[in-house]
């Protein structure tokens, strides 16, 4: 008995190993090119979608600090100089330390409410940083998403201690991206409500996350930046360390300091 | 795949083009939180320390 073309075509659609061969391969070519699609769109999303977004925030912060800065009390602190011992040889009565001078006014501003823009940070030597990027009050995933973030607790800028400020180094308008640029001596300003606060960078760190000694407070007035390390990844923190030189309470703060 | 999505989805014309570009727009915002969350967790978490 021999074939007819129609029993031959009722014949085809049966799967035959080729076949299984030919469909595996192209539900595999097309789950890797989904694939692929998926990998460039987080490229693009991280890289230019977040930076946009971020960007598209900062006129609304702006007006929020410039708010925040209104609404600001600023109060005067009356703080002791440094204990001195009389250099003359003149008596004192116990051998205790005695304080000299007249007492020193510290300007101190009122906390700012959590999660709002307080600060405007600008850093002459980084292109991204020299028209500035807005602080916000927190360290939360949507804090930091905003702008930099000042960690609470730590002191705020301008004032005795450590302020410490973290920022997304290639994500979120990474205001942080080149802070491996900046070398000692380098200045990084700081506007808030008090005015403008100048620093000098002193120190340089790479640390682990969880070091969080690089918070702890010091002697005099510090600001200490923090970003990821290296570069799109989180594996490690950049810190710099900056000293305050010039501002509304440096000179105070000088002589308050041991 | 999206065509045939797009065939699954009842109704006229109309309403198939409504319900399709309210996926899209659904499927683009669960994008961005996925990507977001991804990013925040292995690119760049914000540099706090702690």
């Amino acid at each position: 008995m021999t074939q007819t073309a129609a029993d031959q075509a009722a014949v085809a659609p049966v799967a035959t190993p080729g076949g299984r061969l030919e469909r595996v391969l192209h539900n595999t070519g097309w789950t890797l090119v989904y694939l692929g699609v998926l990998t460039l769109g987080f490229v693009v999303h991280q890289l230019f979608i977040t930076t946009w977004f971020a960007q598209q925030k900062q006129p609304e912060l702006s007006a929020e600090r410039i708010s925040q800065w209104n609404q600001t009390e600023i109060s005067d602190v009356v703080v002791e100089p440094a204990t001195t011992i009389p250099g003359d040889g003149g008596t004192v009565p116990d051998g205790t330390p005695t304080t000299t001078g007249p007492p020193l006014v510290l300007k101190v501003e009122s906390p700012p409410e959590p999660h709002a823009a307080f600060a405007l940070i600008r850093i002459p030597k980084i292109d991204r940083l020299k028209d500035g990027w807005n602080v916000v009050e927190g360290v939360s995933v949507a804090d930091l998403r905003n702008g930099a973030g000042h960690i609470p607790g730590t002191a705020l800028p301008g004032q005795p201690g450590n302020s410490v400020i973290s920022g997304h180094r290639t994500t979120w308008g990474m205001p942080f991206h080149e802070l491996n640029i900046l070398d000692p001596g380098d200045e990084i300003e700081v506007d808030t409500a008090l005015g403008t606060s100048i620093y000098e960078v002193r120190e340089i760190h790479i640390v682990k996350p969880t070091d969080l000694w690089v918070t702890d407070p010091r002697d005099g007035a510090w600001l200490t930046l923090t970003t990821c390390h290296p570069k799109y990844s989180a594996r490690e923190r950049y810190v710099v360390v900056a000293e305050l030189v010039y501002g509304p309470n440096a000179d105070v703060i000088a002589q308050m300091s041991p | 795949m999206m065509r045939r999505i797009y065939r699954l989805l009842p109704g006229p014309t109309s309403l198939r083009v409504t319900q399709a570009v309210i996926l899209a727009a659904a499927a683009l915002v669960a994008l961005h939180l996925f990507y977001s969350w991804l990013g925040n967790a292995i690119l760049d978490t914000g540099g706090a320390i702690g």
